[in-house]
């Protein structure tokens, strides 16, 4: 069983052809890598995958079940998760509050009026537990808005990371971050890839982590699919390297 | 002190004003129904804020609601039954079963637009009170009805002559309201609705049937608001299409900007603000219009963040 | 009986090229500024009660053609001194502030002109019924309906052909865009703002006419030009134009057959547009988050 197939995938925008005819299939634990120029059409792939967008045609599957028309909300309950390019958080809430709100969503809490203390302090400790491994605990009680875009970031994915997704959905997750905050995430990904098996796509501009990270990668080019492969595949890969990584530097 | 202990302290003081209010009100120039009107439309715009201020969405059309609980219940006193408890429940019932109704047709909409259909909506009741004479009394109100004492098996409390026994029975139900719209917020549910106010987009991706959550904080908020206006009418002993009128609705919404809407006690204060001034401005000059559309104009322009925002603000520099 | 319905449909033309006319202006400033004009029927009343106040030096005629320019001078004031401090912030803020205004002008006026009705005197010529038969025909409501139908075109003229108009279009459209192409937007949203009041002013006066002056008259008309805009579609000009007609006539049919539901058809045309297609008749997609 493939975790998620999209085939044939397109989506207009008026006469702008965004995605255009793509497939892709992802097997449980694998992580793949989306890569393309600017322009190419991955935010809108990534958009149609998580349900922001309905594809003009097409078909999406996660574990076989029909998504094409599945509102967000119900794909994440079927497993998925997603962050975006430009960091979504509540800004006005404290990092322990905006990991809060997905844990207890998590617990299936959604509509519950109160907890049991029980409940109350299951809850805290799985907060707790993220705020560990996103390396926030120090900083907890702030208002997310106040901090750096590094930790935003590391929120944001901790977030993601609290729905208990097996299908993890990373939009650029290194962009505008230093050296050392692209490492620890990195390291993260990898971490969650190698040790916790969590299935992921992104879509990345930097390199150097799509070719440490990824078991396979995807080319996008002009909403079309440019090459597919392993990433010694896509290194090899002329079209790739004309196309793409001739002018990326 | 902690922040616990400054909460706690400030809860004490707000009981406190409230419990003892109809005892010294008279030496500030007030009067028992005053004090009355006060809680009644704190309850309103109380309410409101739980959609606007904790949901993060502009309904400007709440009178439709209060008017419908006003309504609900001095109908159902004057036609159906002398007594005030089914008055209530029916008030309460109508008005929430009505924002039911409309909140479904209106739940997808956003900021302006869903601002502007409500106050289109709050309207359509507006006028079937004005236009429906026989049974609405039109534009004359609806009269000849009465609240009536409270039977509690074992003695009867006289809400009607004795108005600081009416400023208690008032003040239970502002308890209640308070109290459960403090315990929804504090709720797994409530933070859902934080997250939506906070990012729509964010709440949504965490998988949040948005629309279906501001349905239920609309409907929530308009079943306190319609509580909030059958008290009204038993406090008149009397209602009219004006209760449910468009600029009662915008007086709804400037009380709680004017205390400070991202504060739970915000509106109360801006609503016993707002209600003094009006009070204090319609006895004293025929031009009370000016004075409480500057009132709109001055909040708007210098306090936009409310009184209790104020506060906030300071500590947080 | 086809005389009973050619009246009520043609009643209802007339009230809805009002709501139209009224709304457009409501429109314009919406679309381009993002701000709900609740004080848009105070603007009516002033432009009506300048009218008032000119006719006995400049008559009718004079009174027409300068009432709607002095109430968008007045409008461009308004703007450049309350509304434009509020863009880009929480549209509550710009209702709130709106709606105090209307509170204001409400007041003033009556403080200046009384809170009984005034008569508004329209010449002779446009008093007279056309025809016999069609007695409601007066001249004054064709007159109404004839000077509406010129504005409104005038407006889609001005919009279209002008380079002002082209610039309210576009930065409709896409605000930015228009700013980093070298358009003072705030010099354009003052602008756009006073052409909205002129349209205020200009229902005033003809309002006046009609229905007689009081300081509530503006009061009455607001409304529905809300549900014109909300029917019609936010964005469109055309939509807002479509929906005051509509609107009015079903309004007009109703005051014949069932005279208490006047004003409740329109609510219930806005359910029902609602329920089918939320974005309004030809409001674009996207507008309405």
């Amino acid at each position: 069983m493939t975790l998620l197939r999209v085939e044939g995938a397109s989506c207009k925008f008026g006469s702008l052809v965004a995605v255009d005819q793509v497939s892709m299939t992802v097997q449980p634990g694998e992580l793949r890598a989306v890569i393309g120029p600017n322009g190419a059409g991955k935010t809108t792939f990534f958009n149609l995958i998580s349900g922001y967008i309905t594809p003009t045609s097409g078909k999406i599957f996660l574990d076989d079940r029909d998504i094409t028309r599945m509102p967000p909300h119900a794909r994440i309950a079927h497993g998925m998760a997603r962050t975006f390019q430009i960091t979504e958080i509540f800004p006005e809430l404290s990092i322990r509050e905006n990991l809060r709100i997905p844990v207890e969503l998590a617990a299936g809490h959604r509509l519950k009026p109160w907890l049991s203390s029980a409940e109350k302090s299951a809850v805290a400790a799985t907060v707790d537990g993220f705020l560990a491994m996103g390396g926030l605990g120090a900083k907890a009680d702030r208002l997310v808005g106040e901090l750096s875009h590094g930790d935003q970031r590391a929120t944001e994915i901790m977030m993601a990371l609290a729905l208990k997704p097996r299908l993890l959905l990373l939009d650029e997750p290194t962009a505008g971050m230093g050296d050392q905050e692209t490492y620890d995430i990195t390291r993260l990904i990898r971490s969650l890839h190698k040790d916790q098996k969590l299935s992921i796509v992104l879509i990345e501009h930097d390199m150097r982590v799509v070719f440490h990270l990824a078991d396979r990668i995807m080319v996008l080019a002009e909403g079309r699919t440019l090459a597919e492969g392993t990433p010694q595949e896509i290194a090899g890969n002329a079209a790739v390297q004309a196309a793409y990584l001739g002018n990326a530097a | 002190m902690t922040e616990r202990a400054n909460k706690a302290t400030a809860l004490a003081v707000i009981w406190l004003i409230l419990l003892t209010m109809p005892y010294w009100l008279p030496y500030v120039g007030g009067y028992t129904e005053l004090g009355s009107r006060i809680l009644v439309m704190a309850m309103a715009a109380m309410a409101l804020n739980f959609l606007l201020g904790f949901t993060g969405v502009l309904s400007f059309g709440h009178a439709a609601y209060f008017g419908l609980g006003a309504y609900g219940a001095g109908m159902t006193i004057k036609y159906l039954a002398p007594s005030t408890g089914l008055g209530i429940l029916v008030g309460v019932v109508v008005g929430t079963l009505a924002a039911a109704i409309i909140g479904a047709l209106i739940a997808r909409l956003r900021g302006v637009y869903f601002a502007m259909v409500t106050i289109a909506f709050g309207q359509t009741f507006y006028f079937i009170t004005f236009r429906w004479n026989e049974v609405t009394g039109g534009d004359d109100g609806l009269t000849g009805w009465q609240r009536q004492p409270i039977d509690l098996g074992f003695t009867t409390v006289d809400i009607l002559a004795n108005d600081k026994a009416f400023y208690y029975f008032v003040l239970i139900f502002f308890a209640l309201a308070a109290a459960g719209m403090a315990l929804i917020l504090r709720s797994p549910f409530g933070r859902t609705l934080l997250a939506i106010r906070e990012n729509e987009r964010r709440a949504r991706f965490l998988g949040i049937p948005v629309e279906r959550h501001i349905w239920m904080s609309f409907v929530v908020s308009c079943f306190f608001v319609s509580l909030a206006g059958a008290l009204y009418a038993l406090l008149n002993n009397f209602t009219d299409p004006r209760a449910l009128r468009w600029d009662q609705s915008g007086n709804f919404v400037i009380m709680a900007v004017l205390g400070g809407m991202r504060s739970f006690w915000g509106p109360l204060i801006g609503a016993a603000i707002f209600v003094a001034l009006q009070d204090y401005v319609s006895s004293h000059t025929e031009n009370w219009m000016s004075i409480i559309g500057l009132v709109f104009v001055l909040v708007v322009l210098f306090f936009p963040r409310g009184i209790l925002g104020i506060k906030r603000r300071r500590k947080a520099a | 009986m086809t005389q009973l319905i050619a009246l009520s449909v043609f009643n209802g033309l007339i009230v809805g090229a009002f709501y139209a006319l009224m709304a457009l202006g409501l429109s314009l400033i919406l679309n381009l500024s993002g701000v709900i004009n609740f004080a848009h029927g105070g603007f009516l009343a002033i432009g009506a009660y300048i009218a008032y106040s000119l006719m006995p030096y400049v008559g009718f005629w004079g009174a027409l053609i300068l009432a709607p320019f002095l109430t968008a001078f007045i409008g461009l004031i308004v703007e450049r001194f309350l509304i434009r401090r509020l863009y880009g912030r929480d549209p509550l803020y710009s209702l709130l502030l709106t709606f105090g205004l209307a509170y204001i002008i409400e007041d003033v006026t009556r403080m200046i002109w009384g809170a009984q009705s005034v008569p508004f005197q329209v010449p002779a010529l446009l008093t007279t019924p056309l025809s016999s038969d069609f007695f409601f025909l007066t001249g004054y409501r064709m007159f109404m309906v004839v000077l509406v139908a010129i504005a409104v075109g005038a407006l889609f003229l001005i919009l279209k052909k002008t380079r002002l108009g082209m610039r309210i279009r576009a930065g409709t459209h896409d605000l930015e865009t228009v700013s980093a192409l070298g358009v003072n937007v705030r010099v354009l949203r003052n602008l756009n703002f006073g052409l909205g009041i002129y349209l205020a002013g200009l229902a005033g006066v003809l309002a006046a006419g009609q229905l007689g002056l009081q300081p509530t008259i503006g009061t009455s008309l607001i409304m529905p030009s809300f549900v014109a805009i909300i029917v019609g579609g936010l964005g469109s000009l055309t939509g807002t134009l479509l929906g005051g007609l509509l609107i009015g006539v079903a309004s007009g049919i109703a005051t014949i057959y069932v005279p208490s539901a006047t004003e409740a058809i329109m609510y219930v045309i806005m359910g029902l547009v609602l329920l089918v297609r939320p974005r309004g008749l030809l409001g674009e997609e996207g507008r309405m988050h």
